[in-house]
């Protein structure tokens, strides 16, 4: 029998850059917030400290920061004919454990999408005619637009310090920017950061080829800054170690500096970790939630009883919650109907390497996980696609991120992979090899989708979430258009050796790492047939539960996805601020 | 010729091997040979500058600390404040410069020059030394072996202070954001070279001076102001505390430590 505690005022699932941020927003509203974190309580100091921290071996390779998938983890299959079985080990992707969650160990590439990427099927029916989208894809417009996110962009930018430099100021046009994004209110707070050799080669090649490149907006800080919350973040020393790292220079904005230490003392917040959420409970009527039932630190069921649920645990998680809370219609993708797990999407990677064989030296060890340029041109509908045959498109990028010792091996793909000639190899190409990647969009179909696992279950007894994914045919085709413009800069760099590796392997494979972004299952919208929540994360039918995270966006766009997650939690924040809290109701329409 | 100096090598080694084997007594220990560092890798990366240091640099560098380099004329030498071997002095006011990466004093040396890092004594002094002068005395010091710890005599310091003291350099604090000293200056705060200088073992006096110069902006040659941005966050007992922790750390450096007086392979010692 659960352990009844006492009534809060709204119970928020999951400690990192959502759940935090909430906390953050209704305690300074006068709610009171607990937040239930299912892994250990870390902080900067001492967890994420140096040289500690710097241990490749320990947080790269063994993924030390991240889900222990011995507990917990989803079952995969690529099609909805297959048997799916336990991802046993992280590969693809690595969702964050703990305070702070993902947040803690991303790169810190802060974008957001463009206006078109919101509006994409209005977008292309009135561009190109409704017939142009290929028939498999689910794709369907945000129902919230660029134009009503835009502050709370702004305002996230602001909270991580963002160190870029605008292209669209207001309308006006800016040199140096991206010259596609959509209009910014406001400049970076912080000056772009300092590229090095191998950034300043691919940026030169690709203007010269045509293109329009810029510097990557980045969380990593310039300098010494103080956000709007009064956290005070230092500036980055390119270390080298971001992407599953913590910052332990405050350098890298996260949830723990960025926010969490700015909340921890708030008379209305309480943190509970270790604290992993069954379900949400319903009101016998089905009309609301009344809380959440988790299990403790100490082993033992609680029952918190709450007005408000917010789910921000990382989006596949929520997804689960939902699917085992009995919220929302679960999607059948032979019927088609239902909403919770479906338009599931992920991130269509591919990469170039340019060898020069000892004619630069790059020192890639001097980096940070958003230093890089970017060339725009082929991401969205930045280009015309009246020719071509497929949506979407990608950011093409050369980023110098770290020159870790055990997994920095460039070689030329006709090298042994071990022994004398590979060391060789490894030697001569590691101080003068660069990777462009291209960094793309992934459109939503049918058969791509999330549901609860018939067989296995969790370390709790739960069945596991079921992945069900391979790659549209619609992608392959963008990610081939795509990765020949990169080979094309590639080629203009006058390396020795340029070579494409295709990531977006066919079918998909879950082992390999390709990018911790995944994307749909509770997806916003305005039509209760074809998204789980309104366009506020509110469910239709429990009014006071709301959905945060990368499972919001209806497919994914061709950027990292933090900026969009963080500038729809605050759109919902807003809301919930404005609208919810005086009057509790299904919202409608209108902006907070 | 040369058979006396593989005579006296191979007597030297034997000294070495028996101090080495006894007591780890490095105070008593016979100075390293400046011809063995230079030819170690890691001596030699510590004190490079542009290019890697030879025989000929490094007798320039000692000639520039006697007073022979253009500070020489203003009356000007590097070891009557710093020590002919860089120790420093007692009172903080003159760092050690011993083991500091060559890299890192050239750049300060640079700096005192344009302004960056004002001081009355070592502006005009930077000022009359030349780029070369300068490279070669940062190499000089930097490959000047050093005793592995602070010989200086120190006042007695309150246990409680030096703990939290090390606390801040090793672990650095939650309440108050501030970053470890370690995260950047090595896990023994031996330093990074070539751009990150050691503490350990420094004169107290002189890293809590800095510490406060850098809080109240009157150091600001950082290109990023890290040190700035930290130093602002401490108070003033925090950087005494953490001043006299470092300055009671021992410190090892491939100059000091690890190197046979006359650069017979280490394994070969043992």
């Amino acid at each position: 029998m659960a352990i009844r505690l006492p009534r809060t005022d709204v119970v928020i699932v999951g400690g990192g850059w959502t759940g935090l941020t909430a906390a953050y927003e209704l305690a300074h509203a006068g709610r009171r917030c607990v937040v239930l974190e299912r892994g250990q309580f870390r902080h900067t100091v001492p967890d994420l400290q140096s040289p500690a921290m710097h241990d490749e071996l320990k947080y790269a390779l063994r993924y030390a920061l991240m889900m222990d998938t011995a507990r917990n983890t989803l079952t995969f299959r690529n099609r909805p004919e297959e048997i799916a079985l336990p991802m046993r080990r992280l590969g693809s992707f690595l969702p964050g454990e703990g305070l702070g969650g993902a947040g803690v160990h991303w790169n810190g590439q802060l974008w957001r999408p463009l206006p078109s990427d919101l509006r994409i099927r209005s977008h292309y029916t009135d561009k190109y005619g409704a017939a142009f989208i290929p028939e498999e894809l689910s794709i369907q417009d945000w129902g919230v637009t660029y134009e009503e996110l835009e502050p709370h962009f702004d305002f996230f930018e602001k909270i991580c310090g963002t160190a870029g430099k605008a292209g669209n100021l207001r309308g006006q046009k800016q040199e140096g920017g991206n010259p596609f994004e959509g209009q910014r209110s406001d400049e970076y707070p912080n000056e772009p950061m300092k590229q090095p050799l191998a950034t300043t080669l691919f940026g030169e090649a690709a203007a010269r080829e045509g293109f329009n490149p810029f510097p990557m907006p980045s969380a990593n800080v310039t300098k010494t800054y103080t956000n709007p919350y009064g956290a005070v973040l230092h500036p980055c020393t390119y270390c080298g170690y971001c992407e599953r790292f913590g910052c332990g220079y405050y350098a890298k904005a996260d949830p723990i500096i960025c926010v969490y230490d700015r909340l921890k003392g708030h008379e209305n917040f309480t943190l509970r970790t270790q604290s992993t959420v069954m379900r949400v409970n319903k009101a016998p009527d089905g009309k609301s939630a009344t809380g959440v039932t988790y299990i403790g630190d100490d082993g033992r069921e609680y029952e918190q009883p709450a007005d408000m649920v917010l789910l921000c645990a990382y989006g596949l998680w929520n997804v689960h919650l939902l699917l085992l809370s009995g919220l929302g219609q679960p999607y059948d993708p032979a019927t088609n109907e239902g909403v919770v797990g479906r338009n599931y999407a992920y991130q269509t990677m591919a990469s170039t390497r340019v060898f020069f064989n000892g004619k630069h030296r790059f020192n890639p060890f001097m980096g940070a996980g958003a230093l890089g340029m970017v060339a725009d041109d082929f991401n969205g509908d930045n280009f015309d696609h009246a020719s071509l045959d497929f949506v979407g498109g990608g950011y093409i990028a050369v980023t110098q991120t770290n020159g870790r010792p055990v997994e920095t091996t460039p070689i030329p793909s006709n090298t042994p992979t071990w022994g004398a000639a590979f060391k060789n190899a490894a030697r001569e190409h590691y101080n003068s090899t660069l990777t462009i990647t291209m960094h793309g969009s992934s459109m939503t179909r049918r058969a791509n989708y999330l549901d609860l696992d018939p067989t296995y279950t969790d370390d709790l007894g739960r069945p596991l979430l079921r992945l069900t994914f391979d790659f549209p045919d619609n992608d392959r085709r963008m990610s081939r258009h795509v990765t020949a413009q990169a080979l094309r800069i590639g080629r203009a760099m006058g390396g020795s050796l340029v070579e494409q590796s295709e990531r977006a392997s066919d079918p998909y494979s879950i082992v390999p790492y390709q990018t911790t972004h995944n994307t749909g299952g509770a997806v916003i919208g305005t039509d209760p047939k074809t998204s789980a929540v309104n366009r506020f994360g509110q469910l239709w039918d429990q009014h006071n539960v709301f959905v945060f995270g990368a499972c919001l966006f209806p497919q994914n766009i061709g950027y990292n996805p933090t900026g969009s997650v963080m500038g729809l939690a605050y759109w919902t924040l807003a809301a919930i601020k404005s609208q919810y809290l005086a009057n509790p109701r299904p919202l409608m329409g209108g902006s907070p | 010729m040369k058979w006396t100096i593989a005579a006296l090598a191979g007597c030297s080694a034997a000294i070495a091997t028996m101090f080495v084997a006894a007591a780890q007594d490095w105070q008593a220990a016979p100075p390293s040979a400046p011809e063995a560092r230079l030819n170690n890798r890691s001596a030699a990366f510590l004190a490079t500058v542009e290019r890697r240091p030879d025989r000929e640099l490094y007798a320039r560098g000692r000639l520039i600390a006697m007073g022979g380099g253009g500070q020489g004329a203003t009356g000007s030498t590097c070891f009557v404040c710093h020590g002919p071997n860089g120790g420093g002095d007692s009172t903080g006011a003159f760092p050690r410069l011993a083991e500091l990466p060559g890299w890192y004093m050239y750049k300060q040396l640079g700096d005192y020059a344009e302004g960056t890092r004002p001081n009355a004594i070592m502006t005009p002094i930077a000022k009359a030394l030349t780029a070369e002068e300068r490279e070669a005395v940062s190499v000089y010091f930097a490959l000047s072996g050093a005793p592995g710890r602070n010989q200086m005599p120190q006042p007695p310091a309150d246990p409680r202070r030096l703990q939290w003291g090390a606390a801040l350099v090793a672990v650095g604090s939650a309440e108050r954001a501030i970053p470890a000293c370690v995260n950047c200056h090595g896990s023994g705060s031996e330093g990074i070279p070539p751009s990150v200088p050691g503490l350990a073992g420094q004169n107290p006096t002189y890293i809590a001076t800095q510490l406060t110069l850098w809080k109240t902006g009157m150091r600001k040659n950082d290109p990023m102001n890290v040190m700035g941005a930290i130093a602002v966050k401490m108070t003033d007992e925090d950087i005494q505390a953490v001043a006299d922790y470092l300055g009671r750390l021992p410190w090892s450096s491939p100059v000091s430590e690890g190197v046979p007086p006359t650069g017979v392979p280490r394994a070969q010692v043992r």
